[in-house]
């Protein structure tokens, strides 16, 4: 709809800012809140402009850690976040991308018993079956290790869904005019098939890196060393002082650092990702 | 170089009819080779099979003197344009044309020099580095021809490659293919719905139903010596006018000239061209009747007139079944008259009713 008239202009810009502000007035709090005195916000005093303590604080809570909770220094679990996100986005798309290849292009013997049973797993995500997932994981002695944290998350019945639905649409003449030009089904895979997926991928690995970054309930479980702790939980800990008041200029200031990841990604995938969900290169 | 041989070819879909039953005839080294046919008839399938992607259930396909039935599409020595193109979105019209080339490991040097004499040949050299969506229906599909000819084939399958093009486009690159494939003078197999295009390429052109073939043959001698009723009515358009002629039931009123035909006792199709059906204008183009002509009163009930030509539809005996005729020129009968219209001996063709096939006479 192209239509021109200055007062639902204004009135579709009011309800846009509206909602801007909602979403974005916490995260503002956060960031005032992270530049502030320590004793600022024990006092109620927070205001609605920064203080002047912005990189003392950032620069305290990367390299030194709270001097009452965990003491540890928060660069340690960012780290582990990222890697822990990065492994399981990309390994989820490079499994889900091999599977719906199977299933798709491959006539083999129970290749729809495989593909259903891929899909029961979205019956059964990481929290149902969390007992058995963390017995095999100790047993295997996984535990504190990347691996431990990762491989039992990486499994993907949705990015496998994706994909299959994704290679459905190719047109059939495509695989075969590569068979004609001589292209055996791994030259298909990769000279073809993936260049076409590549909005797919950068949209899945936005997704799954945010799913990979957000995980709780797990590293939680699986970790138990300081140095191997996620931001998320880093986050969690630091709440807790007993006998003392908690440093929220600093909780705040990681609450920042864990938002940008995230972040960042979004905004580098942005023009793939939208062309991902809205356009098809076919 | 090579012909294409195709000994009792037959296919069966898995849990389904026959799609292709019992084909043989042989392409001849250079030839021009339409199949054609109504829709779902096998044409694709018979030419898919000739590519290898589809499984040869029955029969033997040769190519060269090689039999081809479990040698991989890539190892048959073809090049395959297909109705959608089927043009890699994601490579420029370069790579498009070079893909097939550099998956046979030729040398670059050699893959640039044919890219651009195949640029050349198709005017596509200021497209080189554009991708498919950024070119018209046109131009993506002398890419598509482009990269069938890159390969030097010996063989080139076309499954519909123009239906998705313009009247006028359709009819220059129909010009077009038929240069190219002379010039280069690669064996061809063709397939298509439309029987102008048909009858303009082929050398030979094959019509099929239902998965048999009906008939083979140079196009003119298929539109001057159709086998059966369904390619005498397939071929020509508008179709070839069927009569029913039973003796036994007495013959349609307003039918004059009949006698002489030799009739089966089952009784008969008598089938005529409309363009051999000529009408008297009073006096302007005189008809003199020769013995054996046949003779159709025509109540006249449409007229078309399209400039070179008039079709007129007229009600044989006054109520009996339509019959069309095509006059050259502007013949501008009003409807409700009655006229005699005239069709030569040498023009009837006469099928027998049970099995379709035709009749000497
Ligand atoms: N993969 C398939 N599985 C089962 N049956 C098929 C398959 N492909 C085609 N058929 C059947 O085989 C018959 C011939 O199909 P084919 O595609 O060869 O027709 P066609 O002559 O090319 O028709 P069109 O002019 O519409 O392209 C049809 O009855 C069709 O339903
Ligand atoms: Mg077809």
């Amino acid at each position: 709809m192209v239509e021109n008239r200055p007062l639902a202009n204004l009135v579709s810009h009011l309800i846009l800012i509206t909602g801007v502000a909602i979403v974005a007035f916490p995260v503002y709090l956060a960031l005032v809140a992270s530049s502030s005195d320590p004793t600022t916000i024990a006092n109620g005093q927070l205001g609605l402009i920064p203080e002047g303590h912005l990189f003392e604080n950032y620069w305290k809570v990367l390299f030194q850690g709270t001097e009452r909770s965990t003491k540890q220094p928060m660069i340690v679990p960012l780290f582990n976040s990222l890697v822990m996100a990065l492994i399981i986005s990309i390994g989820k798309i490079a499994i889900s991308l091999i599977s719906a290849f199977a299933i798709i292009y491959f006539r083999f013997p129970f290749r729809h018993t495989a593909f259903w049973v891929i899909f029961l797993t979205l019956m059964l995500p990481v929290e149902v079956r969390i007992y058995p997932t963390y017995k095999i994981v100790a047993d295997l002695g996984m535990l504190d290790t990347y691996a431990g944290l990762t491989i039992p998350l990486i499994a993907s019945a949705t990015a496998t869904l994706l994909f299959r639905q994704f290679f459905m649409t190719v047109p059939d003449e495509l695989l075969e005019a590569s068979k004609i030009d001589g292209a055996g089904p791994w030259m298909f895979f990769k000279d073809t098939l993936l260049p076409l997926s590549m909005t797919s991928i950068a949209a899945m690995f936005v997704i799954q890196f945010i799913y990979g970054w957000n995980q709780y309930l797990w590293p939680l479980l699986i970790t138990t060393r300081d140095d191997m702790q996620t931001i998320v939980i880093g986050i969690q800990k630091m709440l807790y002082v007993t006998d003392a008041l908690t440093e929220w200029q600093l909780a705040m200031a990681t609450t920042i650092l864990a938002m940008l990841p995230p972040v960042v990604v979004v905004v580098a995938m942005q023009k793939l990702f939208v062309r991902g969900l809205t356009e098809t290169e076919k | 170089m090579a012909d294409v041989r195709l000994t009792s070819v037959g296919k069966i879909y898995a849990g389904s009819v026959p799609a292709v039953k019992d084909i043989s005839f042989t392409v001849p080294d250079g030839g021009f080779c339409v199949l054609v046919g109504p829709s779902g008839c096998g044409k694709s399938t018979l030419l898919r099979m000739i590519a290898g992607l589809e499984t040869i259930t029955m029969g033997e396909v040769r190519i060269g003197d090689r039999v081809v039935n479990t040698v991989e599409p890539m190892d048959r020595d073809i090049a395959m344009v297909f109705q959608n193109y089927a043009l890699y979105p994601h490579m420029s019209v370069y790579d498009n044309m070079a893909y097939g080339l550099r998956n046979r490991k030729t040398p670059e040097a050699e893959i640039s020099a044919r890219v651009a004499e195949a640029a050349r040949i198709l005017e596509l050299e200021p497209y080189l580095k554009r991708r498919p969506r950024e070119l018209s229906g046109g131009q993506r599909q002398r890419v598509a021809m482009g990269r069938a000819i890159v390969r030097k084939p010996q063989v080139f399958l076309f499954d519909e490659p123009l239906s998705n093009l313009d009247a006028k486009l359709r009819g220059a690159m129909r010009v077009e293919i038929k240069k190219l494939q002379r010039h280069l003078g690669v064996t061809a197999v063709y397939v298509t719905h439309d029987q102008l295009e048909a009858m303009t390429l082929a050398d030979m052109l094959v019509v099929m139903n239902q998965g048999v073939v009906e008939q083979i043959g140079a196009p003119l001698d298929l539109y001057e010596r159709p086998e059966t009723v369904f390619v005498a009515q397939f071929i020509g358009a508008p179709p070839m006018n069927m009569i029913e002629l039973t003796p036994t039931k007495g013959l349609p009123a307003g039918l004059d000239g009949v006698a002489g035909l030799p009739l089966p006792a089952a009784g008969a199709r008598l089938g005529i061209r409309p363009e051999h059906l000529g009408v008297e204008i009073d006096g302007d183009a005189r008809i003199e009747t020769r013995p054996g002509d046949v003779r159709l009163a025509l109540t006249v009930e449409a007229v078309e007139a399209v400039g070179a030509e008039t079709y007129i539809h007229g009600r044989l005996g006054g109520d009996g079944q339509m019959i069309a005729a095509r006059e050259h020129g502007k013949v501008l009968l009003p409807a409700g008259t009655t006229r005699t219209f005239t069709a030569r001996r040498e023009h009837l063709h006469l099928f027998d009713l049970a099995t379709g096939r035709r009749i000497a006479h």
